[in-house]
């Protein structure tokens, strides 16, 4: 029984057994923005600080895990009352929803390059699926550059109470885009 | 009724402009005063944009009022008036169209400086006229806030003219006016 277990084990290419590297983001680098509507016309911001526990490999897509932590109190936008408006307890909430965290655990390959991640996105007490096209691009130094966007309803996360669940001054949708530089640490 | 202005009095054209963008400017300059000390909510952003909007609306009419005044004959000013009068009312009249230009101007420059671009009424996007800045921001809140409230005075001074040559001269200019 151990003999034949041994030789199973030994008819397993040893690719398999690679380890799945783990990535950093390089902040400076990168950045999360979103675009909102109000009034018919466009609106952005940033989220200026966040965090990312990246374990990704294009060759082992089973075993790689990606975990994006944003911190909703660095949200930043053109004007003071907006961005103010946006931490409190209607929209954000910060103080009792201080991050947002998205973790995917399925990766799709759809071409060269491109792929799609499905997890789970929560934003204040509202947790979520969501699939996240993206495309990866090797840079030179071990880097890859990660960028992507999605299309977000604020109102099933909660984002918006009271009569900000009207949608006629501020739109449901918001686009977020992401631009993420990421540095091999390791594997 | 005429639509072009004849020698002592407006034509249709004329009023129409004068009287639809009278009424609006007014109501910009109440809707302003009232909106600005809200507190945020949904109906500040809807009062903000009617503003926006409306405010357009009389940025593009001036244009469209010049060229047209430009193309007509101005009815002449009472012949008994005193020159420094026909001076005042000229010069009055001549701010004011400056104002129904720069008031929307510093109005979409305060906008696009904050980073709120402007819809017009769902149909189209304004283009923004500089980037998002607070220092720009704020000095378009200086400018448009006290270019508006002069515009008001300005306004107040027209209406009281009307009001003095009606009690005083009793030559009731104001008929030229009228339809």
């Amino acid at each position: 029984m151990k003999r034949m277990l041994i030789a199973i084990l030994m008819l397993f290419p040893v690719v398999s057994f690679a380890v799945v590297p783990d990535w950093t983001i390089l902040p400076a680098e990168s950045s999360i923005r979103f675009v909102g509507a109000q009034n018919n016309a466009p609106v952005k911001g940033e989220f200026k600080k966040f965090t990312g526990k990246i374990h990704f490999d294009p060759e082992q897509l089973n075993d790689s895990l990606v975990s994006i932590k944003v911190d909703m109190n660095s949200v930043s936008t053109s004007y003071k009352d907006f961005t103010i408006t946006l931490l409190n307890n209607e929209w954000f909430n910060v103080s009792v929803f201080p991050t947002a965290e998205f973790i995917a655990n399925e990766f799709i390959k759809k071409a060269d390059g491109q792929y799609e991640a499905k997890g789970k996105l929560t934003i204040r007490d509202k947790t979520l699926p969501l699939t996240i096209g993206f495309e990866a691009k090797q840079m030179p130094n071990e880097l890859v550059r990660v960028t992507g966007h999605t299309t977000l309803k604020r109102l099933e996360f909660g984002i918006g109470q009271g009569e900000w669940q009207s949608t006629s001054e501020v739109a449901d949708e918001v686009d977020v885009y992401f631009d993420i530089v990421a540095k091999k640490v390791s594997g | 009724m005429q639509f072009r202005n004849s020698m002592d009095r407006y034509g249709l054209i004329a009023i129409s402009f004068h009287w639809l963008m009278a009424i609006i400017i007014i109501g910009l300059i109440a809707l302003g005063v009232y909106m600005v000390p809200l507190s945020v909510s949904s109906l500040k952003l809807k009062l903000y944009r009617w503003h926006k909007e409306f405010g357009l609306i009389i940025l593009y009419l001036i244009f469209f009022r010049l060229a047209w005044r430009l193309a007509d004959r101005t009815p002449s000013l009472l012949g008994q008036l005193p020159w420094w009068q026909k001076i005042a009312a000229k010069t009055v009249h001549a701010t004011l169209y400056f104002f129904m230009f720069i008031v929307p101007m510093t109005g979409w420059l305060l906008t696009s400086a904050t980073g709120f671009p402007v819809s017009f009424f769902g149909w189209f996007l304004m283009p923004d006229l500089v980037q998002p800045n607070e220092v720009v921001r704020v000095w378009m809140v200086f400018s448009h806030k006290w270019l508006s409230y002069i515009m008001a005075g300005l306004i107040c001074v027209h209406i009281a003219a009307t009001i003095q040559h009606y009690v005083v001269h009793k030559d009731n200019i104001l008929r030229k006016m009228l339809p």
